[in-house]
């Protein structure tokens, strides 16, 4: 027999607009352009710290008042607030913690992450910042 | 009982006569018991023998009618026409499997990589059938069970876009399989499938899209395998670091 096909099978491409194509694949898409924020955010940030360093304190201050920039880092945190709460309900689903009979379910991961994100963030604030 | 009529829209290819596929719409009288797959069968007997279509136990076993429902990957036999009530209900191949004739599409891909884990208990040594069988406690059932409930019906590599970007990517179903029996504690077979799933096409290409749980129709929860086989990787490759000597095993 030959190995030939007989007859052209169509192959079809996954077009630019697939992540449109459902509200999961939306959600996906805004996770992943958390890293687009995060990597401007950091870009901003290193700039600021490189003019503090050289001595330009006040341009630092100006950039860190800036309204766009002030915009911008909001932004950039709600994302990153997005990204982490789907990391830590996944967390929770893909690492159930199993207390006796029962066994955690995400959204005890969630919530647990999300206390300890509060408690972290506090503490940096008050050892670093505000100290 | 009363019928209704519902406007199946079915992707046509014929690979003898057209360049690419089109859509052809049908009406089918249909009753609140009926599937999809019950309105492919009554065009095929009763308005165009040429429709081509899988189909075969017409109970969500088989695996074989999967097809795109309204532009979601569904088991044809699954998905009750009253469901889409007063709308044309659009029906297509299997999204990022070449197509072949109309809705049957092309499933070596899937079928090779099925194979390539080795989906089968491996021991290093077999004990004797006087022996008896290799028991196993409730727990250690529970650690893979719902993996094994998979009818390899692919809808799952349907709905996964890293698939469609990617035809290497080793994907959902078999990953879910390769963990089946990475979990089994009767298996001895993780030297020879760690390799498969952690090569760079295998789970690490997975961005936890998560769709593919979504839609699967037995409850498998394939992205659930993919990230616990991650975390299988990393931690046997922390403990060969830590333990050279036989530390990752
Ligand atoms: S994991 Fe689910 S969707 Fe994927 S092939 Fe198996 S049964 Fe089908
Ligand atoms: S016909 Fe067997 S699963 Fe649908």
């Amino acid at each position: 027999m030959s190995k030939e096909k007989p007859f052209p099978e169509y192959r079809r491409k996954l077009g630019p607009g697939w992540w449109l194509a459902n509200s999961h694949f939306t959600q996906y898409m805004i996770r992943e352009w958390t890293s687009f924020f995060v990597a401007v955010f950091s870009l901003i940030y290193i700039y600021e710290l490189s003019l503090f360093a050289s001595g330009a304190r006040a341009d630092a201050l100006n950039l860190l008042k800036n309204p766009g920039v002030i915009a911008f880092n909001v932004l950039a945190l709600l994302f990153t607030l997005y990204h982490a709460f789907t990391w830590f309900y996944l967390i929770g689903k893909v690492q159930p913690i199993k207390m006796g009979k029962t066994t955690s379910k995400p959204w005890q991961a969630l919530l647990v992450n999300i206390v300890l994100l509060l408690i972290v963030s506090f503490a940096v604030i008050e050892i670093l910042v505000l100290r | 009982m009363s019928q209704d009529i519902a406007t199946i829209r079915v992707t046509r290819y014929r690979p003898e006569k057209d360049g690419k596929p089109y859509f052809q719409d049908y009406k089918v009288p249909y009753r609140k018991d009926m599937v999809v797959l019950d309105a492919l069968n009554y065009i095929k007997a009763n308005l165009d023998g040429t429709l081509t279509y899988r189909w075969s136990c017409r109970m969500g076993v088989c695996g074989s009618c999967g097809a795109n429902v309204d532009g979601v990957p569904k088991l044809t036999c699954a998905s009750f026409l009253h469901e889409f009530k007063g709308r044309t209900i659009k029906v297509e191949p299997l999204t990022h499997f070449p197509v072949i004739k109309d809705l049957v599409v092309n499933m070596d891909d899937f079928m090779h990589k099925l194979v390539e884990i080795k989906p089968w208990i491996i021991r290093e040594k077999e004990s004797p059938p006087e022996e008896g069988e290799y028991r196993q406690s409730a727990e250690e059932l529970e650690r893979y069970d719902q993996f094994s409930s998979c009818i390899n019906c692919m809808l799952c590599y349907s709905a996964c876009p890293v698939y469609g970007l990617n035809e290497k990517f080793l994907g959902p179903a078999a990953t879910a399989l390769a963990y089946r029996y990475i979990e089994d504690s009767r298996d001895q077979g993780k030297a020879v499938r760690f390799p498969i799933v952690h090569e760079i096409e295998g789970v690490w290409e997975c961005t936890l899209v998560g769709e593919c749980s979504v839609v699967c129709p037995k409850g498998v929860d394939p992205m659930l395998a993919i990230q616990k086989t991650k975390i299988l990787g990393a931690t046997n490759a922390l403990k060969s670091l830590v333990m050279p000597r036989g530390g990752g095993k």
